[in-house]
């Protein structure tokens, strides 16, 4: 930092040095350019170097001049001018050294200025330069911890080493450990394997053994059948035996409801003769009652004859009540019934013909000749409406016509009005096809005018009268030529408009009708494909995707749909491999299969594997039998030997659920509720559990078992419900 | 007058796009449960829109939906968004059967529109809600002429976005969906004020 500032203070002082030596150089320079410039400089300063002295001589000769005059003038105006002149000179070089100091003094200021910059710039550096110590110094700090934080990771390196190191040695010692474990397992497999086959051959030997068993027991079965033959025989036997019996026994039974039924007959036949005895007796008595009979039948008429005499001269009476009540009514509403009669009769006078009879028969044909009139009335009402429908169907058909005349009426107004515009034209070309002629007569004259004026006014006329007629006509004949022209080419313009104008219309009608037709028919295309478009736009504009080159499709990696196409991906693959595994699989079965097959037919044991299975499916089925037999027989004997126990020692014992629980009841209870809960341990020792009937003791229950055992224990509880129930019934 | 302005309701681009998020989550998951992608009992009832809502419980769906959406609503708020899609396709042939768009347009509001990042609408929220119901109870009508989904489908939620956007990690660029013989049906629309939303179903006719 020193060095640079020192170096900068030599460079400013180098610098000031060579503005100081330069200055009177520069000085130098200007004087001579200055000489240069003037160029009559060197004379002046000669004139200057000598002026001192001249000034002297001057002074000199100015004291002199008062001596000599004329002389003295001369030289006093000769120096006058010389010190005029040299006035200017010094003011002329006073300005230049003016200039030349104010130069100096600018040249100054630049040079402070740029020292002051370079000084501020100094400034800058260092204090850059110290901040970059500091950013040295901060450096070698983070470097010495970065230094301390690498040993301190080599030593933890290390440590990581050694760790490591032992974790090695560990996991050796570990394998070696495992691979003793691994060679004491095989060893121990090897010996279960040699277990198993010893055990296989145990079984080998046992399955001969029941093979050979099994040969015996068909022997054995063998003889069975022997003795079962033997034993049916002796059973059909029996049968017939018994059924002989049965025979016998039924003839004996009808022998004895013959006996039955002779006894009964012989004493019907008693009773009935003592009936005959005690007719005749009967028969008087029946004559008594008959007769007391008719008498009380005779009663019981006459009675009812005049219940029945009472009842009908009620009914009778209740009639005439409601006839004349009828009557009444009938009065009043005959009134009624004739009042309305006469409006009917004046109805029909009315209605009915004057000549004729007023009757209803008449009445009645005149309503039938109204209704007549009626129904044709409505027909022609209904004729008329069709009339009037068809009219009007017809005015409608002769609208349309109406129209399509009408249509036809314009379409000839049309024509007509382009006949006359024809006409109009034709009348107009006549018109100047007529004044061409004139025009033509016209000229036809003139030339024979001049014919005879030429033949005949020679003479009359002076030779100048007779040019200048001439002349005149000649005129006329141009102008009527110039008119006819122009009227030429106006009706040439006229036509041709025309032409313009009625070339279409001349072509017709139909052309104009055809190109409209046609102009149509493409209005209707452009305006349906016009409405496709605007649909395929509204679709378009349904999917947004009319601009689609502006816009990009982006989706995020982990969507649900990359997962599940992946997923059937594997899922298809497994499958795959599983159909393939499948189908080895089935092959391998197959050819098993095959295999078998190719040795049961080999060997021919098919057949007498089924009898053999038959065989025994029929043994296991006697076998359940007999164990069904078995156990009806066991439940028979157990219910037996309870009710039995039941009866001698007056208690009931029940085995309650699978454990070895017991509910003990007394035949002399009070109710069946009261039962004790007795439990066996596995030491085979009983135990008492708590019920509702054990708290009723009066002692407990456990002080008596202690002085007793159980069975003196219900012996007591016995004899005390006995005697309970035996006083109760006393 | 100043505290009449000052509670004023005021909805920005972000509040409009977050609205638009909801209403895409609630839409998705009722598509999802409706179309029969997912099985019933993965869903479990919510009540939003005035509107019982079955939303999807698997976590795999739920985690794809919110990074999805976070995106969307960030692209949103920037509308850069033009079209969000949901594609159902059937799983084992790629083939897609339905395509679910939900079409952006960009509206200016009713508030300052010099300035296009700070847009804002004073559209009420329950307007906007009941709008989007309207919308939902239509995509839970839809079933009724959809064709039935006879085969395993999944989904999957595409964005068309614009040319210059700048993909995050995890984000790919796919092709343009493409529907056989489609048939397209316009649900109704609505608008928060800055994002007027279409929902527009295009689905496979059967022939």
């Amino acid at each position: 930092m020193d060095d640079i500032r020192s170096s900068i203070d030599d460079m400013m002082d180098r610098f000031n040095e060579s503005i100081t030596h330069s200055a009177p150089k520069k000085l130098l320079f200007n004087r001579l350019s200055a000489s240069f410039d003037l160029g009559a400089s060197p004379k002046k300063r000669r004139l200057e170097r000598e002026s001192p002295e001249r000034s002297l001589n001057a002074s000199a000769t100015s004291l002199n001049s008062s001596a000599n005059d004329p002389l003295g003038f001369l030289e006093n105006s000769k120096l006058r001018t010389e010190l005029i002149e040299t006035k200017a000179t010094v003011i002329q070089l006073r300005n230049e050294i003016e200039q030349k100091s104010r130069e100096h003094r600018k040249a100054l200021m630049l040079a402070e200025n740029k020292s002051t910059a370079l000084k501020e710039q100094c400034d800058i550096t260092s204090k850059k330069f110290l901040d970059v110590q500091d950013e040295i110094k901060t450096l070698q700090n983070r470097e010495m911890a970065f230094k301390n934080e690498a040993s301190r990771t080599t030593i933890e390196l290390n440590r990581l080493k050694l760790k490591h190191d032992e974790a090695m040695m560990k996991l050796q010692r570990e394998k070696y450990l495992q691979d003793e474990d691994s060679r004491n397992a095989h060893l121990c497999i090897n010996n279960e394997l040699a277990e198993y086959r010893r055990i296989a051959q145990r079984s080998d030997l046992e399955l001969q053994s029941t093979r050979s068993e099994l040969d015996r027991l068909r022997q054995r079965h063998e003889e069975f059948k022997a003795r079962v033959s033997g034993f049916e025989e002796l059973r059909a036997n029996h049968e017939k035996q018994t059924q002989s019996l049965k025979v016998a026994n039924d003839r004996i039974q009808e022998l004895e409801f013959e006996i039955q039924s002779y006894c009964d007959w012989k004493e019907v036949t008693k009773t009935s003769q003592e009936r005959l005895a005690s007719v005749p007796d009967l028969l008087a008595e029946v004559e008594r009652l008959r007769s007391h009979n008719k008498h009380l039948n005779t009663l019981i008429g006459d009675k009812l004859l005049l219940e029945e005499q009472v009842h009908d001269y009620k009914t009778r009476l209740d009639r005439e009540e409601g006839a004349r009540a009828e009557a009444a009514s009938l009065q009043v509403k005959l009134v009624h019934v004739e009042q309305e009669l006469k409006e009917w009769v004046k109805v029909a006078q009315d209605h009915c013909l004057a000549n004729t009879l007023v009757s209803p028969m008449a009445l009645r044909s005149r309503i039938e000749q109204l209704l007549k009139e009626d129904i044709i009335h409505v027909a022609e009402k209904t004729s008329s409406d069709s009339d009037t429908k068809h009219l009007q169907t017809t005015v409608r058909d002769l609208e349309q016509k109406c129209a399509i005349y009408l249509k036809n009426i314009e379409d000839l107004n049309i024509g007509l009005k382009r006949h006359k515009n024809f006409k109009e034209r034709l009348q107009r070309k006549l018109i100047t096809v007529s004044k061409e002629r004139d025009f033509y007569k016209q000229l036809v004259e003139n030339f024979d005018k001049d014919m005879t004026m030429s033949n005949a006014s020679v003479a009359d006329m002076t030779q100048d009268m007779q040019v200048r007629y001439r002349m005149e006509v000649l005129e006329r004949t141009v102008t009527g030529y110039k008119d006819m022209c122009a009227t030429l080419e106006r009706e040439i313009q006229a036509m041709r408009q025309q032409e313009l104008l009625n070339e279409p219309a001349g072509e017709g009608y139909d052309s104009v009708k055809k190109e409209l037709d046609t102009l149509r028919l493409e209005n209707d295309r452009l305006r349906r494909r016009k409405e496709e478009l605007e649909l395929e736009m509204m679709h378009r504009c349904l999917r947004g995707d009319f601009n689609m080159k502006d816009l990009k499709v982006v989706h995020f990696n982990e969507n649900p749909a990359a997962e599940a196409y992946e997923s059937s991906k594997n899922m298809m693959e497994k499958l795959q491999a599983e159909i393939e595994r499948l189908k080895r699989r089935n092959k391998k079965l197959e050819d098993d299969q095959e295999q078998r097959l190719n040795e049961t037919t080999s060997t021919g044991g098919m057949t007498l594997n089924f009898k053999e299975f038959n065989q025994l499916r029929a043994e296991l089925e006697s076998a359940n039998g007999k164990m069904r037999k078995m156990k009806d027989c066991f439940k028979a004997a157990r219910e037996e030997f309870r009710d039995v126990c039941y009866m001698l020692l007056g208690y009931r014992i029940d085995r309650i659920g699978a454990n070895s629980n017991y509910r003990i009841s007394s035949m002399f209870a009070e109710g069946p509720d009261d039962y004790l809960d007795i439990s066996l341990n596995e030491s085979n020792c009983l135990a008492l559990l708590e019920s509702p009937y054990s708290h009723t003791f009066n002692p407990p229950i456990d002080q008596q078992l202690a002085a007793s055992n159980f069975p003196a224990f219900f012996s007591a509880l016995t004899l005390e419900l006995f005697q309970r129930a035996t006083v109760t019934m006393t | 007058m100043s505290t009449a302005q000052a509670t004023k309701n005021c909805i920005t681009l972000k509040g409009s796009a977050q609205i638009i998020v909801e209403y895409l989550k609630y839409g998705i998951n009722s598509i999802l449960f409706q179309r029969g992608i997912y099985p019933a009992e993965d869903f479990n009832n919510t009540q939003q829109y005035g509107l019982t809502i079955l939303m999807s419980k698997d976590p795999k769906i739920q985690t794809f939906l919110e990074n999805v959406l976070s995106q969307t609503e960030e692209w949103l708020s920037k509308n850069m968004i033009k079209k969000i899609s949901m594609v159902i396709t059937n799983a084992h042939s790629k083939e897609v059967l339905e395509c679910w768009d939900f079409n952006m347009q960009a509206e200016l509001g009713d508030g300052d529109s010099s300035d296009p990042t700070k847009l804002t609408t004073t559209k009420e929220l329950s307007r906007i809600q009941n709008e989007i119901r309207d919308v939902m109870r239509q995509i839970s009508a839809t079933v009724s002429y959809l064709p039935l989904l006879d085969c395993i489908c999944t989904f999957d939620v595409m964005i068309h976005t614009l040319q210059n956007t700048e993909l995050p990690a995890k984000w790919d660029e796919t092709g343009a969906i493409v529907i056989q013989n489609p048939q397209a049906v316009q649900l109704r629309s609505f608008s928060t004020g800055l994002h007027k939303v279409d929902t527009v179903v295009n689905y496979k006719m059967s022939t």
